[in-house]
């Protein structure tokens, strides 16, 4: 058979790149990316400022989560969390989300993916892998250095090296660091819930700031929303709503009911989110 | 092969019995109020170079984008490689290199790991030929020595270098070429025509689009030419050269004597630089020659006269929008 011939042969059955591959590819694009390593740097910052500020201020008789760390060290990285969750966690994730799609389009690199051909099914999963690894790799960040900070400034609470609970008890060192983890996962999961929703804007625009626009706007109305009293009703329909339940995690004995409730309402918003991505992405014109 | 024609199927000649490589019918796409192409109706066979030829704003990157499903037509079908587009694009694409509308490459990599990024994806290579694979096609289209630096540090000779290396990660069956040779220097044009050569030496059907003739001219076999969105010609570059008015280049150095003679023929002819041109409608080269030597003209040189294709560009563009 010539190389002409060859070239004549019927067409096989659709073949597609492995999974894993891609997905490989995707998580070195996005963990290597400049803007990525800054922001995740900028949020190990953040708890390490908290740590320096407390043993510097040092003035006990304050109210609220950050007296409470003084002399607590595992607080820390919950406090750091619940800080950074404002709006620096989702701006992280928000930008992961801005280049998935939209950036990828600005670039013109969208189009090579297409072309290969990835599906474009295949095309959103992959890109919402991604923009999760960069929700976990900012969470471990946050909570990786407030736990060390904590420890390490602040110092392990009374006798038990564990920690000192809002509601007065103390609890083991290993139950403090689970609580912490149990912080760090929820947060994961309202980030997901915000980076699905940044996907299915990125997927209509190949402009990235207009992403960063729309989902910080919203999240900064969805505050204003929250704050009017008039407005009570919409309150279960708002992501923002309940984000302070992460403080729940320094009471004992743990109420799970504000972690359920707000994590039950964040898949709804990254159900949301994915579909609307893979619609529009079905039909975008790349 | 008429201006407007509806049906300019670009062979049919009996050796190509096999399905075309491209083949579109009644392909139209509409932005808004504007057409930007219309009715178009192509058939490329197997194995065919060929340039699509038009002015900026024609349609060209329109009918490319709606031929790799990047875009969807607003009417019409389109087929690539026997199977229909969309459907088939998982079967279709990996067997079809492109570049479109410019490289798109990510600057804080080098050119190596943006090729890798692009190998990832590519159903046809398995993971461990994805180094030599990249390597391989690096050194094919002059980039080896520049790999290592990243996209951002790139002229734009090379990003356009970049762009085709990643529609020749693959041995493809269809290789579509938007622009190729844009920011490329003497030796990069060059260098696209030898691997434009290269494709179609191996069997691979090549579609390039430009708005350099000569270009067209120096490496296709077919061509077509769009305009305002509409195919306004399309086939074989020898055919679509021959189809211009017939006439012949006389070289004389008794030109006046020459067209005196010829016209009290009944014969058209006009004053070249060196010679006459002469008009072929209802005549042939034999009688014209056998007049002129009558008339005591020395001839020195006869030969076709081909239409250039920039002049046949120019008629039917200029002809279309009249």
């Amino acid at each position: 058979m010539t190389t002409a011939d060859a070239y004549r042969t019927a067409l096989t059955g659709p073949v597609r790149a492995p999974l894993g591959r891609l997905l490989r590819s995707e998580l070195r694009w996005v963990l290597r990316r400049p803007r990525t390593q800054t922001v995740l740097g900028i949020l190990a910052l953040i708890p390490v400022l908290m740590g320096i500020g407390i043993v510097a201020a040092d003035s006990p008789g304050g109210s609220g989560l950050l007296t409470q760390i003084a002399g607590n060290g595992l607080v820390l990285p919950v406090a750091a969390l619940s800080i950074s969750l404002a709006l620096l966690l989702p701006l992280a994730v928000t930008m992961a989300a801005a280049d998935a799609l939209a950036g990828e389009s600005a670039h013109g690199t969208l189009r090579g993916l297409l072309l290969a051909p990835v599906s474009r099914t295949r095309l959103v999963l992959v890109k919402a892998v991604g923009v999760l690894a960069v929700a976990v790799a900012a969470v471990a960040a946050v909570a990786v250095l407030g736990i060390v900070t904590g420890l390490v400034l602040v110092g392990p609470s009374g006798t038990a090296h564990g920690m000192l609970t809002m509601s007065g008890t103390e609890i083991g060192p290993a139950s403090a660091l689970l609580r912490v983890s149990l912080a760090a996962a929820w947060t994961v999961g309202q980030l997901a819930a915000v980076g699905a929703v940044a996907l299915a804007v990125s997927s209509a625009t190949e402009h990235p700031l207009v992403v960063l626009a729309a989902v910080l706007g919203g999240l900064i109305v969805f505050g204003v929303l929250s704050a009017i009293p008039a407005l009570d009703w919409l309150q279960p329909l708002l992501l923002t709503t309940g984000w302070f339940a992460i403080t729940d995690v320094l009471r004992d004995p743990l109420p799970l009911d504000g972690l359920a409730s707000t994590s039950l309402r964040a898949a709804c918003y990254l159900l949301i989110g994915l579909a609307l991505a893979l619609a529009r992405t079905a039909t975008r014109e790349a | 092969m008429t201006a407007g024609s509806a049906t300019p199927a670009a062979t049919t000649s009996p050796a190509e019995v096999h399905a075309p490589a491209i083949r579109v019918r009644g392909l139209r796409k509409v932005f808004g109020s504007t057409v930007a192409v219309s009715g178009v109706d192509l058939d490329v066979p197997a194995g065919a170079v060929l340039g699509v030829l038009g002015p900026n704003g024609s349609g060209k990157t329109t009918m490319i984008r709606m031929l790799l499903a990047l875009s969807r037509p607003t009417a019409g079908t389109v087929e690539l490689l026997g199977a229909p587009m969309p459907a088939a694009a998982g079967a279709v694409l990996p067997h079809v290199g492109a570049l479109v509308e410019g490289p798109g490459f990510h600057p804080f990599l080098s050119g190596r790991e943006n090729l890798r990024r692009c190998a990832a994806a590519e159903p046809l290579l398995s993971s461990r030929a994805i180094p030599d694979a990249v390597q391989g096609v690096l050194s094919r289209v002059g980039l080896s020595s520049a790999a290592g630096r990243r996209y951002r540090a790139y002229s734009l000779g090379m990003k356009q270098r970049l762009g085709l290396a990643a529609a020749l990660l693959v041995p493809r069956r269809l290789v579509i070429l938007d622009e190729p040779t844009n920011g490329l220097d003497p030796a990069g044009t060059r260098d696209v025509r030898t691997i434009i050569a290269e494709l179609h030496a191996g069997g691979a059907t090549v579609l390039v689009s430009s708005h350099l003739l000569a270009e067209v001219e120096a490496t296709c076999t077919h061509v077509a030419v769009l305009d305002h969105g509409s195919l306004i010609a399309a086939g074989p570059l020898a055919a679509l050269l021959d189809g211009g008015a017939p006439a012949l280049d006389v070289r004389t150095p008794d030109s006046t004597m020459a067209v005196q003679a010829l016209r009290a023929a009944g014969i058209g002819a006009a004053i070249r630089p060196a010679g006459v041109l002469v008009e072929l409608a209802g005549t042939d080269p034999p009688s014209v020659v056998a007049l002129l030597v009558r008339a005591e003209v020395a001839v020195h040189e006869v030969q076709r006269w081909r239409t250039g294709l920039d002049e046949l560009f120019a008629q039917l563009t200029e002809g279309h929008s009249q």
